[in-house]
């Protein structure tokens, strides 16, 4: 994360105006990425000088400092030696102790590791972060790649002083409650078109707490997968509240696309019956369904191409704790979904008393069958 | 109602609506999940209260590590001063902060608090290096290996170190897991950065242990998470007997001719900007300084200035040659080198072949310089930060503080080092002061601080 005093933002009338990279800064970007490429194979340090002394060309202090950290994270510091820095330091300042002069200590230790004077004083600090070798990535980032990421490491930052985040999105709603929910965050949905994520910390409420900053700041990442998304961070910086908006389009760099499938049942499931029923569309991750005052995503929905009243939320129960698939079903219940397909591990042995009425339940035991499935979709007896 | 911790706070689970308990200690109602919540160090006062009003609940809010000591655990041998401590903290009712200087055997205090009390224990430190001392420790004097939290090890056990940083990450899965916690250096807290470590615990008691007493609103907020000071001794009341004596010599050096043009020149570049903010801010912080610095060219010049201004104090030609002529005549003594940063320790490092510990040093080798120090194969050791705090350095006679950067409990610190008594034992710390420039006024309130 940037430091707060680092980052490109202004504040007007409550309002976070963040300072974020466009096409303007390209040219400057670019002269950026040459100038730390110059240094590969030379100590970090030498790089890190550089960079504190002005780019042959004009750039907005803020921006620059906030993309130089982007690409500090890129061009990586990697240790150079012949012999294991560690051991070179021990041989040498202990040889130091018996030796009057420098030079025979360096002979000394030098022999003791069998390596020349001059490697050992090269090797010394060899693993020390200024001292280690620049190492460029793999591919070159083009200054457009740089220009996203470092507009999402400013986003991240300015999210990391939130107190709460709003978001309200469509599509790929369900993996952003589960990225959510891993990092810790109180996570409530309000159902509508729409829904409504509210992300905070359990211990918000008390007072104001950089805790959750990270990770109300990585959720930024798997924003641009949504199909739209409109965001608002009440956020405190420089010892005032204000609000922070972000919206599709701004230009964020994405996190790698989130997985397909939550498991591989899922995503068996979904080859099988593509193969089985080309009539039918498998649409992952469905419009979310209200429950209460929560909503439920559904892991499917299967819809008839040609007839597309036909379709059914289809529900995979497998293997998860108690505590959630009495929760899960009491949800289902409250749903009071007419066209739910539960598909329901038989190892869980749910009694059918506490299944949703109207589901048309699909029993399996190690992989969902596609065939029961369509069967049940069909209306036809379950086998 | 059931009380459940959830993620370092107490939910009150059950039959409540808003401003239902909102006079309980701590507690606010939660509309996210429509039930009330208090921090979790409320715990101990909730209970009470909820018991004194003869309400029925249900207390789920304990871990599964929390509880007594299972292993039947010897008591832990002290002095005099530490067995007073220890019953004062005792009699405060197993909350409070004892104020040792450095030195004392605060690490031994803790251990022996954690016998008598004969709960779980979670300790806070603020540094890697003095986890792996505590987790030494507690080893040497108990017998038993405890949990480690930091580091790269997350190994929670019934006596469990941890680092500041990781407790704060982690507090809101273990805070339900232990009764009591031990809080070294704490005077770090109570300014609100980490604070939540301290209240996102369950803990109902508290050990805090410093060798530096803080003063105005963080003692309050100290006295508030972890106890108020329940037993102080200053650092003359234990030299002679308990620590061993010193002298500090304080040795003034010039900056050379080139140095000190380019010091006037940085400080006057420094001083301009500063002196316009003040005329409009008089009573603004540095922190202030350097948000409104940051937002003109002429303000980054101006932090730029005193950086460099600070970074040619460091090291100037003056200590360079005095840092060699005090190793050369103190060759056959045992010597910590303290500087005000890395660059500047490795710097002596090379030149004077002697071994650097920095927070870039891994683990393994720190160890081992330790080990070679007290054997006397390494005959001295260079250090920015890690010698400054906690850290149960071998035997040393001799210190030269070459610059600071964390004022008068810094330096009260490092002095500390050396006290470890033994027979005829008498220490000696050299202070490289340069004239004529900041380092004169931070040097005086250095010496006051240590007189205190």
């Amino acid at each position: 994360m940037l430091p707060e005093s680092s980052l490109p933002f202004r504040i007007q009338h409550g309002h976070i105006l963040p300072g974020f990279l466009d096409v303007q800064d390209l040219p400057w970007l670019r002269v950026l990425v040459d100038e730390i490429d110059r240094f590969r194979g030379t100590p970090v340090r030498d790089l890190l000088e550089r960079l504190r002394q002005p780019l042959p060309c004009c750039c907005p202090p803020f921006k620059s400092r906030a993309a130089k950290a982007v690409l500090l994270r890129l061009w990586k510091g990697q240790p150079d030696a012949a012999i294991a820095p560690g051991s070179a330091r021990q041989a040498l300042f202990c040889a130091a102790v018996d030796h009057e002069t420098a030079p025979a200590a360096f002979a000394a230790a030098a022999k003791a590791l069998g390596v020349t004077a001059e490697t050992l004083a090269r090797v010394l600090f060899a693993d020390l972060p200024g001292e280690r070798l620049v190492c460029a990535p793999d591919v070159i980032p083009s200054p457009t790649e740089v220009m996203l990421r470092t507009n999402q490491l400013i986003a991240r930052s300015l999210l990391f002083h939130a107190r709460r985040v709003r978001i309200k999105v469509e599509g790929a709603v369900r993996p952003l409650v589960r990225q959510a929910k891993l990092r810790g965050l109180l996570c409530s949905v309000t159902s509508g078109a729409p829904p409504i994520l509210e992300l905070s910390g359990p211990f918000t409420i008390f007072r104001h707490t950089l805790l959750y900053g990270r990770a109300l700041g990585e959720v930024v990442q798997f924003l641009p997968h949504c199909a739209k998304f409109k965001l608002r961070a009440e956020c405190i910086l420089r010892e005032q509240e204000a609000t922070l908006d972000l919206q599709t389009g701004d230009p964020i760099f994405p996190s790698e696309s989130p997985k397909a499938f939550d498991s591989k049942l899922e995503q068996r499931f979904a080859r099988d019956l593509k193969k089985l029923a080309p009539d039918w569309d498998l649409v992952r991750e469905p419009e979310p369904v209200a429950a209460d005052d929560t909503i439920i995503f559904p892991d499917f929905l299967l819809r008839h191409r040609l007839c597309p009243q036909r379709s059914f939320l289809i529900e995979i129960m497998g293997f998860w704790s108690a505590a959630y698939v009495t929760r899960k079903l009491t949800l289902l219940e409250r749903a009071n979904i007419d066209n739910l397909i539960l598909c329901v591990d038989e190892r869980r042995l749910c009694g059918t008393e506490t299944l949703p009425a109207k589901a048309r339940v699909v029993y399996f035991r190690g992989h969902v069958d596609a065939r029961r499935v369509l069967a049940a979709a069909r209306g036809e007896a379950i086998g | 109602m059931r009380l459940v911790f959830d993620r370092g706070t107490i939910v009150l689970v059950g039959p409540t609506r808003p401003g239902d308990c909102a006079d309980l200690p701590g507690a606010l109602w939660d509309q996210r999940i429509a039930a009330t919540r208090c921090p979790a160090r409320f715990h101990p006062a909730l209970v009470a209260e909820l018991r004194r009003r003869n309400v029925r609940f249900v207390d789920e809010v304990a871990g599964h590590a929390s509880g007594a000591l299972t292993k039947n655990l010897r008591p832990v041998e002290l002095r005099p001063y530490q067995e007073a401590a220890l019953t004062a903290w005792e009699l405060a009712g197993r909350r409070g902060t004892a104020v040792l200087p450095t030195g004392a055997g605060k690490t031994r205090l803790a251990i022996a608090a954690i016998v008598r009390a004969g709960v779980a224990a979670l300790c806070l430190v603020p540094t890697r290096v003095l986890l792996d001392q505590w987790a030494r420790a507690i080893q040497d004097v108990l017998g038993i290996v405890p949990g480690r939290l930091g580091d790269g090890e997350r190994r929670i056990d019934t006596i469990t170190v941890a680092t500041f940083e990781s407790a704060w990450r982690h507090m809101h899965h273990l805070g339900n897991r232990f009764d009591l916690l031990v809080v070294d250096e704490v005077h770090h807290f109570g300014c609100g950065l980490h604070d939540e470590a301290l209240d996102m615990s369950v803990a109902s008691l508290r050990l805090g242990l410093t060798a530096t007493q803080p003063r105005g609103q963080p003692a309050a907020k100290l006295a508030e998470i972890v106890g108020p000071t329940v037993y102080e001794l200053r650092l003359d009341q234990l030299t002679g007997e308990f620590l061993a004596p010193f002298d500090t010599v304080v040795l003034h050096l010039d900056l050379n001719a080139v140095e000190r043009a380019d010091y006037d020149e940085l400080m006057g570049t420094f001083r301009d900007t500063m002196r316009v903010f003040r005329s409009f801010h008089p009573h603004a912080t540095w922190d202030e300084f350097a948000r409104a610095a940051a937002q003109t060219d002429a303000g980054r010049r101006a932090i730029a200035a005193w950086h460099r201004a600070h970074k040619l104090l460091a090291f100037p030609a003056a200590k360079r040659a005095m840092v060699g002529t005090l190793l050369k005549r103190h060759h056959a003594s045992p010597t910590l080198v303290f500087t005000a940063d890395n660059p500047t320790a490795y710097a002596i490092s090379r030149s004077h072949l002697i071994m650097p510990l920095t927070c870039h040093i891994k683990r393994t080798e720190r160890e081992r310089a330790l080990a070679l120090f007290q054997e006397g194969k390494l005959r001295a050791l260079v250090s920015a930060q890690v010698l400054n705090e906690g850290l149960d350095v071998p035997d040393a006679e001799v210190g030269i503080i070459v610059a600071g950067s964390r004022g008068e409990r810094e330096y009260v610190q490092r002095v500390g080092r050396l006290l470890r008594p033994r027979p005829g034992k008498r220490a000696l710390v050299y202070e490289l002061v340069l004239r004529g420039t900041s380092e004169m006024g931070q040097a005086r309130k250095r010496r006051r601080a240590l007189a205190a």
